[in-house]
């Protein structure tokens, strides 16, 4: 399955590493744990790209870009940009990136996967304008392409709209 | 070709021998109700984790278990609403509560149900490996399946793009039911699994 997606649905789902784009009327979901699900959002051009991102960085590891917070952004700054969109006008928001397991758990990566997507959404100059983050709580979000609105369902809570 | 466990039948053979000793001790704590089923071995993509585990995107009732000793891994045992309440009034023998919202007593008979089963698993590992493993103290909560599985598959995805993945089935009464156990040994413990095996 390749790793990015060009929909021609109206919904689509970002699963784990990867990363999908989405145009006009279309919305792209995700349900998030640790992982981290970074929406870029080109409001001039009504085009957007979810990233459900794994693990913090590549450090030379193979894998598809989305599985990386570095690799991810600047794939999806790359597919972006091929739809016409210019950085300096893309809105960020951040959902995940939570430790679901209070303890005896693997690894609480969901910090480090939200520090390394900050910092490499910072080198590409892109400012993040709502986010939804940490906790031990999963996460299920909802971005539209044609307003750029993320929806935040997490269990047991009202849901929200970055 | 299967990269992560060469020995996949071998795998299927073991954990089909742990599966008849779970499904015998759960019929008997089920009053007969509960019974194991198919194990399925998979090696997937980690974008086809959702879907080869049939997870649901709805909110579900977990029992998590960390694999403690010389190795690690997750244990999760899963439950739709409806199949908690189903088995919480059939251990409790009286009306369950509503929307997923368990009372402490609730709560303790399905970590019970997970730990009679975690037990048989870390056991039949144990005898396999000649390690020391035992799971961790059970951990209910109510979220997303998928969000958990991703926190479990993490020391998996941390050296490949593929995740392998031992699940196992239940029947109610000849009935597939939406329960679900899945174990997710770290990448250490998958390697003296598939050591001890091709030993065996």
């Amino acid at each position: 399955m390749p790793s990015t997606l060009q929909l021609s649905t109206t919904a689509a789902t970002a699963n784990m590493g990867e990363i999908v784009t989405i145009t006009g009327q279309q919305m792209a979901q995700a349900i998030l744990g640790s992982c981290l699900g970074i929406a870029l959002y080109d409001p001039a051009n009504e085009v957007g790209t979810l990233a459900h991102v794994v693990l913090p960085c590549s450090e030379g590891r193979t894998g598809p870009p989305g599985k990386f917070a570095d690799t991810a952004i600047a794939s999806m700054l790359e597919s972006l940009a091929h739809q016409g969109a210019r950085a300096s006008q893309l809105i960020c928001k951040l959902a995940g990136g939570a430790s679901m397991f209070a303890n005896n758990g693997p690894m609480q990566i969901g910090l480090q996967n939200i520090a390394a997507a900050r910092h490499a959404l910072d080198r590409a100059g892109i400012r993040v304008s709502a986010e939804h983050l940490e906790g031990s709580k999963g996460r299920r979000i909802r971005f539209f392409a044609s307003t750029g609105a993320v929806e935040v369902e997490v269990a047991g809570m009202p849901k929200e709209t970055l | 070709m299967n990269t992560l466990a060469p020995n996949l039948r071998a795998w299927k053979a073991f954990f089909a021998t742990a599966t008849e000793e779970a499904s015998t001790a759960l019929a008997v704590w089920t009053h007969g109700d509960v019974v194991l089923s198919v194990d399925e071995i998979s090696e997937t993509s980690l974008s086809e984790v959702a879907l080869s585990l049939r997870l649901s995107e709805e909110l579900v009732t977990l029992v998590r278990f960390g694999i403690d000793g010389d190795y690690g891994g997750q244990l999760l045992l899963s439950f739709d609403d409806d199949n908690a309440r189903s088995l919480i009034q059939s251990l409790l023998r009286r009306p369950a509560s509503n929307g997923g919202h368990w009372s402490p007593l609730e709560l303790s008979a399905l970590a019970e149900t997970g730990n009679i089963l975690a037990s048989i698993y870390m056991n039949h590992l144990t005898e396999l490996t000649g390690t020391r493993l035992w799971p961790t103290p059970p951990d209910v909560m109510r979220d997303y399946a998928m969000s958990v599985v991703q926190q479990a598959v993490l020391s998996q995805a941390q050296c490949e793009d593929r995740v392998m993945l031992c699940k196992t089935r239940f029947e109610c009464m000849g009935q597939d039911v939406e329960w679900s156990l899945v174990l997710i040994p770290s990448p250490e413990l998958m390697q003296v699994i598939e050591r001890s095996l091709a030993g065996a």
